[in-house]
């Protein structure tokens, strides 16, 4: 019996070590966080901001793992909606980023002067879709 | 020991901010000359005026400073010891770090906290974590999975040592003096900024080289 726990126990610290690892790893190298900072000019505050990640990691997979259950209202909801929104936006635009995307495709179809167009397309494009998808619960 | 045949040397950092309209070389550049005259004759020399609003930024070429030392002094010899292209930014007056500064960094971390739960969540949600955990328990327990048991709890455990271990904030006092990743990410972040300010400038032709005269925001001495 206890050796079947301790397997458990060691199955499970060293998954959630590596699960850590991986997801922040991912967080920070594509810059999400540096780029937040240095829009808002507050870069001096970046170990701040990296407590803040690790709280929120913490804190999302203790409430993805174990039943709690809050009794908040629309305001914090909307508050929460929009935060991890303009998280997951930035986050998907870094990936492209990352990916070199815009920069071949706008080599290829030799589009260089309305960039801004461009960005305004895939926003508008990104918040449809996601619109789309929420609200006919596909 | 004529004047005219010391050697001047100059470094300038990359990304400098300035907070006066009127730029000296003492501003933007440390300057060292054996002749402490020419040194501190050089440091107060007016380089340029920047006009415009907080947060304008000029490139400024190395060469055009260069020229502006031969001008003053035509024999010296001017050794750059640091970048060839300097980015200065015109800060204004310290601007007061009260009400927006506090709004902003709540912002941002209502952003990065709820985000980072937000993806964590979704990860798991993505794998099925639930369910891969009941698979698991049954592999090694041949019993069903009550849902909350010893490998949920020490899986909460293992992540969170995770997380802090790789920001560095095991022990944060005195264990590690590594900068952490977020630091590394901030400061390769802003080197790629500033090679895009300069590199921009010099395609469009704004920077301040010897030749250009005109440039935007900056007009010279």
């Amino acid at each position: 019996m206890w050796i079947q726990k301790s397997l458990l126990m060691l199955l499970g610290i060293s998954s959630g070590f590596t699960a850590a690892g991986g997801l922040f790893g991912f967080i920070v190298e594509l810059g999400v966080i540096a780029d937040f900072a240095d829009r808002t000019h507050t870069g001096e505050k970046i170990k701040f901001y990296e407590d803040c990640i690790a709280a929120g990691g913490i804190t999302g997979t203790i409430l993805s793992l174990f039943p709690i259950t809050f009794h908040f209202g629309t305001g914090v909801l909307t508050i929460l909606g929009l935060a991890s929104g303009i998280f997951v936006g930035c986050w998907a635009m870094a990936l492209a980023e990352i990916l070199n995307v815009y920069p071949i495709f706008s080599r290829r179809l030799k589009v260089v002067k309305y960039v801004g167009f461009v960005i305004v397309s895939i926003a508008l494009g990104k918040g449809i879709g996601a619109l789309l998808i929420l609200f006919y619960q596909w | 020991m004529s004047v005219e045949h010391d050697t001047v040397y100059i470094k300038g950092e990359r990304n400098v901010a300035v907070q006066n309209h009127t730029v000296t070389l003492g501003d933007i550049l440390e300057i060292e000359c054996s002749n402490k005259a020419i040194a501190s004759k050089l440091k107060t020399q007016k380089l340029m005026r920047i006009s415009g609003k907080p947060q304008t930024k000029v490139v400024v070429s190395i060469l055009k400073v260069i020229h502006g030392i031969h001008e003053m002094y035509p024999k010296v010899e001017v050794q750059n010891l640091g970048e060839t292209d300097l980015i200065v930014t015109y800060e204004g007056q310290t601007e007061s770090k009260t009400m927006l500064y506090a709004f902003k960094i709540i912002l941002v971390s209502i952003i990065t906290f709820v985000g980072a739960a937000f993806s964590i969540m979704a990860f798991h949600n993505d794998i099925s974590i639930n369910k891969l955990f009941g698979h698991i328990y049954t592999l090694l327990t041949g019993k069903t999975s009550p849902g909350f048991t010893i490998l949920e709890i020490s899986y909460s455990i293992g992540l969170t040592i995770g997380i802090l271990v790789f920001f560095n904030h095991f022990g944060k006092k005195n264990s590690s003096k590594d900068p952490t990743p977020m630091e590394v990410q901030m400061r390769l972040y802003e080197d790629d900024i500033q090679t895009t300010i300069v590199e921009n400038a010099s395609r469009k032709g704004r920077e301040a080289n010897v030749d250009t005269k005109e440039s935007t925001n900056a007009s010279w001495y």
